[in-house]
């Protein structure tokens, strides 16, 4: 490839690809900090600098999109850029609540910074590809980190096994995307979305279906959406609670994100079968839920639930394939999962947030039972919890109410009113188990044995009631938040 | 002025204040959450002044954008008051700092949390009758499930914990299917705005209003609670503090009926016409059931819920009669029903702070020691079993009237729940208050406080002003309920030209079809 032909490539590549490096660079400086005698107590600075930089270039990229770049393979428009916020928040979250975590333990940390900057640099490529190589390499620039990074509490069995179970079954998920990749080309004789979109015939025949049916069972096992479930609990319970956040609201979101992208290039018979699967995960995350005693755990299957609510919106894109509502009802998709995952990132975030803040006052705090009476000792944590759970659970007032009517109403234009309704009403099973903490932390008595939990760090209190500022101004003033995001 | 914003927002604020002012003396927060129902209470007053009875139509309206997202309508904040809503929000308005007084007293532990429900309870309901844009109705609607989720849980009796959940998951399933109900509606309409759906929907065929009315109604039906799914009332009446129960009985079930009558009836007559002999069954049914329930009750805090199930049935009973008297005494009936077993409920609360039991049994003859409490007691049963002279009695006669109209064989049936009514709760009375003293304990309990004196007296005076003069509260409900009518009307010619349009062609030929 000559001079020329590189320079072409790259041109007017720059906006789009302004988040991408300011990580990288944060990358870098992290790794320089790390090994260079001096400079490491610089090293808490420069993550939150890169990620508030590449937010700022997000949000350049909203404002003024550059379109597709790189030859077609990535995409630089308004919904890269607010996917990438979200990514950005996350990442920022996982790692204000990553300080002192590890207490003690303190492995690495400039390992830890790392990997956890590379996470969003592959979550962005995720939300951006145009191609299904540049989405591979996103997928395992973020997964590569997290395996490392649930693995982390050395120490700890579980955390091992978690990661040990992650790289497993996210091995074989990578291993199900190139085997579908590898047929889709096989019969379109392309990788490029939009060249697959002109192939849709091809992808029609047997070879070609399999080969999509593949690549979407590889998203839906990141996704966390049934039955590519299983691994969801475990890893989420095992992992240490700053990186289950990022893989709760991070993960979850670039998976979706990529889903959104090919929703155009699917077939519409294909919605109804996503839509059913949707309720189905939907129905499944909340009965899993229903019966978990630790927290952690409780919310990993919420988190599965509210997947299957976000495949619904998903279905109903696919569903509109070719009818004159395709745009708009893709339009209303886009905007409805862009909402639900901010919303859902804050509030499952937060609650996650102050289970690792709790936990520094013993690690048995991730059990629902030591959190009894805590309203009466902790007022202000456990009104953050019953804040985020309640968002979670999608009471108006909150960020979560605006994202589930948004994504209700996608489903309802889409003509999937059976789906919407089922859905409604298996979203009463999720208030049994938000309830329930609820009922622990306020209506039950807390033993006075108990000492008080300490809870003094500021940057996890501040966490908290962003967090809890959010979701509050996402379900109130939902156009002052969300204006320069559209 | 903003006199409605100012209605909504007088509690929520006060709420914030509340929750955040640092002083921990009770007694302040106490007097500042008063002041605050209060300053409320004068506002909706000022609304009852104001209030134009000759306009049908929404009036004091605002409305201002809210906010509008891509790929969705743009919601405003828009808030109005007409005939339907009139008497509610001043029900509201009216018993909250009555309520509020009444708990000084039982509610000791966790004050300062209690206010703030109350407080944040108080604007929930006020806005879920004030609401003009859906969506706002909606989020005002659940807003309010919450505080009295709180107040059960945190300050109700042995059983809270199961009532609590059972009641917020009974009403939270109907919720959420009104919630695809009100998209579906939205997205049909392209609107947000209730006249403007409620003149959208009128014109709808019937497959498209009875979907849309199913959904909205069964939520309703929850909330009423209307047979079969009133199981979670008793419960959560028995479980809660006083002041819970009397904003369940007296404002909260009101949300349902008033949600019939607005969402159900007005928005889709022809289902309604189609749905009438079916609900009225079930007020029916509820009229019955209900006072066979009350009468097998020992607890007597049950039996005035269970009774409250029976006495909804009356107002779903003359709201689904669709005649002209059915609707007003419905609507009446509902702040009747308020008035009554919001008394009932307060003074039961009042006894049981002092002999801490609520089982029949263990009174007997209190008439003796407590002759105050024995006149407030009668003169409540007296008011819910209809008394003439009595609002209870108003709201009766017209609905029974209504009633006749539409279903002669139903009202009779449903008159023998008025007999039944007094069957139990003169059962009560008996029991509680009069024959020999027979527990010692009950010898040396003290007649009401001048506090006491002073929550019930106002409510009293206002039965006796309804059941006197009812016309100035039927007045103001008259223009909105005349408009009702008068799409009631138009739907039964439409749904009678259907009949003939369909009728030749059942008797055509096979051939000819």
């Amino acid at each position: 490839m000559s001079f020329e032909s590189l320079q072409d490539l790259y041109l007017g590549a720059g906006p789009a690809l302004a988040p991408l490096l300011w990580l990288t660079g944060g990358l870098l400086a992290v790794l320089i900090a790390e090994i260079t005698p001096g400079l490491t107590r610089l090293r808490p600075a420069v993550v939150p600098a890169a990620l508030l930089g590449a937010a700022w270039s997000a949000g350049q990229l909203i404002a003024e999109p550059s379109g597709l770049v790189l030859g077609g393979t990535f995409m630089g428009d308004s919904q890269t850029g607010a996917f990438t916020l979200i990514f950005l928040g996350a990442t920022l979250l996982a790692w204000g609540q990553a300080r002192h975590y590890y207490g003690q333990e303190e492995p690495f940390l400039g390992e830890h910074d790392a990997l956890l900057i590379t996470a969003p640099i592959g979550m962005i490529l995720m939300a951006g590809a145009q191609d299904l190589i540049v989405f591979f390499i996103g997928l395992e620039l973020l997964s590569i980190p997290l395996y490392c990074l649930a693995a982390f509490r050395r120490t700890r069995d579980d955390s091992v096994e978690a990661g040990l179970r992650y790289f497993i079954l996210g091995a074989f998920g990578v291993t199900l995307f190139l085997m579908g990749a590898g047929l889709v080309y096989t019969t379109a004789g392309t990788l490029n979305i939009e060249g697959l979109g002109d192939a849709l015939v091809a992808l029609t025949t047997p070879l070609g279906s399999v080969g999509m049916a593949l690549i979407l069972a590889s998203l839906l096992f990141k996704a966390g959406v049934a039955p590519f479930h299983l691994w969801v609990p475990d890893v989420y319970q095992g992992s240490p609670t700053p990186i289950t956040t990022l893989m709760a609201t991070g993960t979850k979101a670039a998976a979706f994100a990529f889903l959104l992208r090919l929703a155009p290039i699917l077939p519409s018979e294909a919605g109804l079968p996503l839509g059913i699967i949707g309720v189905a995960t939907l129905a499944l995350g909340n009965l899993g839920a229903l019966v978990q005693t630790d927290l952690k755990r409780l919310l990993a299957w919420s988190g599965i639930a509210h997947a299957g609510l976000l495949l619904l919106v998903i279905s109903a894109a696919v569903s509109a394939a070719g009818t004159n509502q395709q745009a708009e009802i893709l339009n209303a998709a886009t905007s409805a999962l862009l909402l639900y995952l901010l919303a859902y990132a804050f509030a499952a975030g937060g609650a996650l947030g102050l289970v690792a803040w709790m936990e520094a006052d013993g690690e048995d705090h991730t059990q629902l039972s030591r959190w009894q009476g805590l309203g009466s000792v902790r007022p202000g944590v456990a009104a953050g919890m019953t804040l985020f759970l309640l968002s979670l659970g999608g009471i108006p007032a909150t960020g979560g109410f605006l994202g589930k009517w948004l994504a209700f109403s996608t489903a309802v234009r889409a003509d999937m009113l059976p789906l919407a309704v089922l859905g409604a009403l298996t979203s009463v099973i999720a208030l049994g188990y938000y309830l329930r903490v609820i009922i622990t932390m306020w209506m039950k008595p807390r033993p006075e044995s108990w000492a008080i939990p300490s809870m003094n760090r500021p940057l996890a209190a501040f966490l908290a009631g962003f967090c809890a500022a959010m979701v509050l101004a996402l379900g109130l003033i939902p156009g002052f938040v969300l204006g320069p995001l559209f | 002025m903003p006199l409605l914003t100012l209605i909504v927002f007088t509690p929520l604020i006060g709420a914030i204040l509340i929750a955040l002012v640092p002083v921990r003396e009770v007694r302040v927060l106490r007097g500042v959450s008063f002041g605050i129902t209060l300053l409320t209470a004068l506002l909706g007053f000022l609304v009852w002044q104001e209030f134009d009875p000759n306009q049908a139509a929404f009036q004091l309206t605002e409305s201002r954008p809210w906010f509008e997202l891509p790929g969705a309508l743009a919601v405003n904040y828009s808030l109005g008051i007409d005939g339907i809503s009139i008497l509610l929000v001043s029900l509201t308005a009216f018993l909250m700092p009555l309520v509020l007084v009444s708990a000084s007293q039982s509610i000791t532990t966790r004050v300062r949390e209690f206010l703030v429900w109350l407080l944040i309870m108080e604007a929930g309901m006020l806005g879920v009758f004030l609401a003009t844009d859906i969506f706002l109705f909606y989020v005002f609607w659940e807003v309010s499930l919450v505080p009295l989720y709180f107040m059960l849980g945190i300050w109700g009796g042995e059983r809270r914990l199961y009532a609590t959940l059972k009641f917020f998951l009974f009403t939270l399933a109907g919720s959420l299917v009104m919630l695809v109900g009100v998209i579906a509606l939205v997205y049909l309409s392209g609107t947000l705005d209730i006249a403007a759906l409620t003149q959208w929907a009128g014109t709808q065929p019937l497959e498209v209003q009875g979907w849309l009315f199913a959904a909205f109604a069964l939520a309703f039906a929850i909330k009423v609670p209307l047979l079969p799914f009133h199981t979670w009332l008793p419960d959560a009446h028995t479980e809660a503090p006083t002041a819970g129960s009397v904003i369940l009985a007296g404002v909260l079930l009101k949300m349902g009926t008033y949600g019939l009558l607005r969402f159900g009836i007005a928005m889709f007559p022809l289902a309604a016409l189609e749905a009438s002999t079916l609900f009225m069954i079930l007020g029916a049914l509820g009229i019955i059931y209900g006072a066979f329930l009350a009468m097998a009750q020992t607890d007597v805090k049950r039996l005035i819920a269970c009774s409250s199930v029976s006495h909804l049935g009356f107002v779903v009973l003359g709201m689904f009669a669709l005649t002209g008297a059915g609707l007003r005494g419905s609507v009446l009936q509902m702040v009747n029903h308020g008035l009554s077993t919001g008394l009932l409920f307060l003074l039961i609360g009042m006894i049981y702070e002092r002999r801490h039991s609520r089982e029949l049994a263990d009174y007997g003859g209190i008439a003796k020691v407590m002759p105050l409490f024995a006149f407030f007691f009668v003169f409540s049963v007296l008011s819910s079993v209809g008394l003439p002279g009595l609002n209870g009695f108003v709201g009766e006669w017209l609905i029974l009237l209504g009633a006749f109209e539409a279903s002669p064989v139903l009202t009779a049936v449903s008159v023998t729940g008025v007999i039944f009514g007094a069957v139990y709760l003169l059962r009560a009375t008996r029991l509680m208050l009069f024959g020999e003293i027979t527990h010692t304990e009950n010898k040396t309990l003290s007649d009401l406080t001048p506090r006491e004196l002073g929550v019930l007296t106002p409510i009293c005076l206002l039965c006796l002003v309804i059941g006197v003069m009812p016309g100035p509260f039927i007045q103001r409900t008259e223009a909105s309920l005349a408009v009702i009518e008068q799409r009631l009307d138009a739907a039964r010619d439409q749904q009678a030209a259907r009949v003939e349009l369909d009728l030749p062609d059942d008797q055509k030929p096979e051939s000819a079809r």
